[in-house]
């Protein structure tokens, strides 16, 4: 680094005044090396913008879509009634038709079972996304918001909402709060040496550890009823749920979507390392803390709706990393690979002992804990 | 890669810390302790005098006094008792063991390990007593006890505090999908779970202490039997067998003592947190890194801490709060002022 002549403030600190850096920040070119000479990429050219994409990802998100809208049929077909494959699709084609109209089954599937397949896409995605953007910063395939304590915040503050029998209304957005207010705290404790410290993780599960801990008491203290309205929603069902929190969640991810596109092209950036970044004129800390609050806010956003579904935004983005062999989390592959989960966990957990319904979060925390403890033993944390 | 972790005080030289001996401390925590047994005698909803304990205690004439005692006080104080040394021991050997100042029955997942026996107990097996429950505890403990070293001791990292801290969470989470499976397929065992989970002293009936009392004695002496060989392995391994100590040995005594003392504990008064993370901190704070003495120190300590939890839990509000929730929302800002000191591995 060239030290300059001009006083000018170290470009680590966050904390510096917003002077204009000298440094002309913009798309990061590698000189004499024509992108689409790359092995493996697909150069996109759309007038300016250029997008250049690995040749596999394509590849795995076009298969994961296949099986998504084979998981999602599936889920519409099964139950009871059963109703057929090809009814299904029938069905569907009517969707939107006046009443009375189409097949005998557009009630069952259009009315009572799509609504409830879409929110699971919806979870899914929204939690995978998530993942990856926390993961990403951290630099650590640990963290994700169910380990670090967001999804426990939220957790707790609906617990106490549904058990001091507070009204419907305000659940989801004190759920959102409790999250935001976790996250906020574990930034506070771990983030001293930088979000990518083993510290920051630490933290987190330290934070997650005590709100559960303290959920679990206020929960079993309340009245039978609220206190087991409150166990089904910590672990997180989407049973009598549909369009309404398929909206929110939705709404949510809209409205984050420029950030998201923002994120998705900084994630490439975030993965260099912080004095690499800086000599190419970004703000990595400031940039940090903007991809984390974006995962934080959809994480929380989704748990204050159907709950704490664990793992999920976990698992995604660690799959479809090694799916797409890539050395960070994918973020469109990580959002399909979340939604087959959650669709597929939705499923066998109505079926599974069925009338009796397990929550899907039930089934995402069974297979995700024992695939942490893979992760860990496999002890891969470098090369995010 | 091993690292140790010193225990605050342990820089310091041993026999005089902060001009208390160690006997000296060793007898203000009995001093303590005897003081809250008797506080959790006569305190509650109808608050007594001592002469009354006192009375009832040694001269029963079926009076109100006397009843509230033994029928519902003296119960509670013993259960208390053993469960408040059960925890705090177990932290103590499961922080020797693994060489981390975090590990905690409920941290480390054993306590999930124990709950989720009672409930498959219950739900399974239609075990309604709690002389059947404690097996499954010991069982459920025991499983995930053993997981947890398995898994620590074949990671890269070996057992860093953020290794362990995470496989906890990660039975924690496995064990808890498991749980309430069953409990949402159950609605008569979530009724018998709720009861039971609460991590409370309350409601628990007066053949209980006596009944896990074996179980919890049998592992607190086999953590007076390994407490020597705990020094040692403080040194590490190889270091530990130079000094002619039998490593494997007394990994597997300590391991044992923990597992039952949480089993039992766990099986008896529901997975309080907590506990077993705060009484070793502050017993060696006191006394020094001579795992003797904060053995010595914790069994007092733990029992005094959970009756205390208690007797708050009985006066701040007329409904009474679960010792559970005393002990979560005193152990939270240890474990963050823990975790900001902690020596982490740096990845």
């Amino acid at each position: 680094m060239s030290a300059p002549t001009a006083p000018t403030t170290s470009g680590g600190d966050p904390t510096a005044t917003g002077t204009s850096k000298p440094v002309q920040r913009g798309a990061v070119r590698l000189r004499g090396t024509d992108p689409a000479l790359l092995p493996g990429r697909l150069l996109l050219r759309a007038g300016r913008i250029r997008l250049l994409v690995r040749r596999r990802s394509i590849l795995v998100a076009v298969i994961l879509l296949v099986l998504l809208a084979g998981a999602m049929v599936l889920s519409l077909s099964l139950g009871t009634p059963y109703v057929a494959p090809v009814d299904v699709l029938h069905s569907l084609r009517n969707l939107g038709a006046p009443d009375g109209t189409g097949t005998p089954y557009d009630l069952v599937v259009n009315r009572l079972r799509l609504p409830r397949v879409v929110l699971a896409v919806a979870v899914g995605a929204a939690f995978g996304i998530a993942g990856t953007l926390i993961q990403s910063v951290a630099r650590n395939p640990l963290a994700s918001p169910d380990v670090i304590g967001i999804t426990q915040g939220a957790g707790l503050v609906a617990t106490v909402a549904l058990t001091t029998g507070a009204s419907a209304a305000i659940l989801a957005p004190s759920a959102l709060a409790g999250g935001l207010l976790a996250a906020a705290a574990v930034f506070v404790l771990g983030a001293r040496h930088g979000l990518a410290a083993q510290r920051f993780v630490l933290a987190g599960v330290a934070v997650a550890i005590a709100l559960r801990a303290v959920t679990e008491v206020v929960m079993l203290s309340a009245d039978p009823i609220d206190g087991q309205r409150a166990q089904i929603w910590l672990v997180g069902t989407l049973a009598g749920k549909g369009w309404t929190e398929a909206r929110w969640i939705a709404l949510t991810l809209v409205v984050l979507l420029p950030a998201l596109l923002w994120a998705g092209w900084a994630l490439h950036s975030s993965a260099l390392d912080d004095d690499t970044a800086r000599g190419l004129g970004l703000r990595p800390t400031a940039r940090r803390v903007g991809l984390a609050g974006v995962g934080v806010m959809v994480a929380a956003m989704v748990t204050a709706q159907v709950g704490a579904v664990d793992f999920v935004a976990l698992v995604a983005p660690q799959v479809a990393r090694r799916l797409v062999r890539a050395e960070r989390p994918p973020l469109l592959c990580a959002a399909l690979v979340g939604a087959l989960l959650v669709v597929l966990a939705d499923l066998v957990g109505r079926r599974l002992f069925a009338p009796t319904q397990l929550p899907a979060g039930v089934l995402t925390a069974a297979i995700g804990g024992p695939y942490l403890l893979f992760l860990l033993v496999r002890g891969r944390r470098r090369n995010l | 890669m091993h690292e140790v972790v010193t225990p605050p005080g342990a820089a310091v030289a041993p026999s005089r810390r902060s001009g208390l001996s160690r006997l000296t401390v060793v007898v203000g925590a009995l001093v303590l302790l005897g003081l809250l047994l008797l506080a959790s005698l006569a305190l509650g909803s109808k608050p007594l005098a001592p002469a009354q304990v006192w009375h009832a205690l040694v001269a029963p004439d079926g009076g109100e006094a006397s009843t509230i005692v033994h029928d519902l006080r003296v119960p509670r104080t013993l259960l208390g008792l053993v469960v408040g040394a059960a925890l705090a021991v177990a932290g103590v050997l499961l922080q020797a063991l693994t060489r981390n100042p975090l590990a905690e029955p409920r941290i480390l997942g054993v306590s999930a390990g124990a709950s989720l026996g009672v409930v498959t107990a219950i739900a399974a097996f239609g075990v309604t007593t709690l002389t059947g429950y404690v097996w499954f505890g010991i069982l459920g403990a025991m499983l995930a006890g053993v997981l947890v070293f398995g898994i620590a001791s074949r990671t890269r990292e070996g057992a860093s505090p953020v290794t362990l801290a995470l496989i906890g969470a990660a039975l924690d989470a496995s064990f808890g999908a498991v749980t309430i499976g069953l409990l949402t397929v159950d609605s008569y065992t979530f009724e018998e779970y709720r009861f039971w989970v609460v991590g409370g002293l309350t409601g628990r009936g007066a053949a209980v202490p006596a009944q896990v009392a074996p179980f919890i004695l049998v592992g607190l002496l086999l953590a007076a039997m390994v407490a020597r060989g705990l020094d040692a392995l403080a040194l590490g391994d190889d270091v530990a067998r130079g000094l002619g100590n039998r490593v494997g040995l007394i990994r597997i005594g300590g391991g044992a003592a923990a597992v039952l003392l949480t089993g039992a504990g766990v099986a008896a008064a529901g997975p309080i947190a907590f506990v077993g993370l705060a009484v070793p901190h502050l017993a060696r704070a006191l006394v020094g890194a001579d795992q003797r003495w904060t053995l010595a120190v914790s069994v007092l300590l733990g029992p005094a801490l959970l009756l205390g939890a208690d007797i708050v839990g009985r006066l701040i509000t007329p409904g009474e709060v679960p010792a559970g929730i005393i002990t979560a929302l005193l152990g939270a800002p240890l474990l963050a002022f823990l975790v900001r000191r902690a020596r982490v591995v740096t990845a």
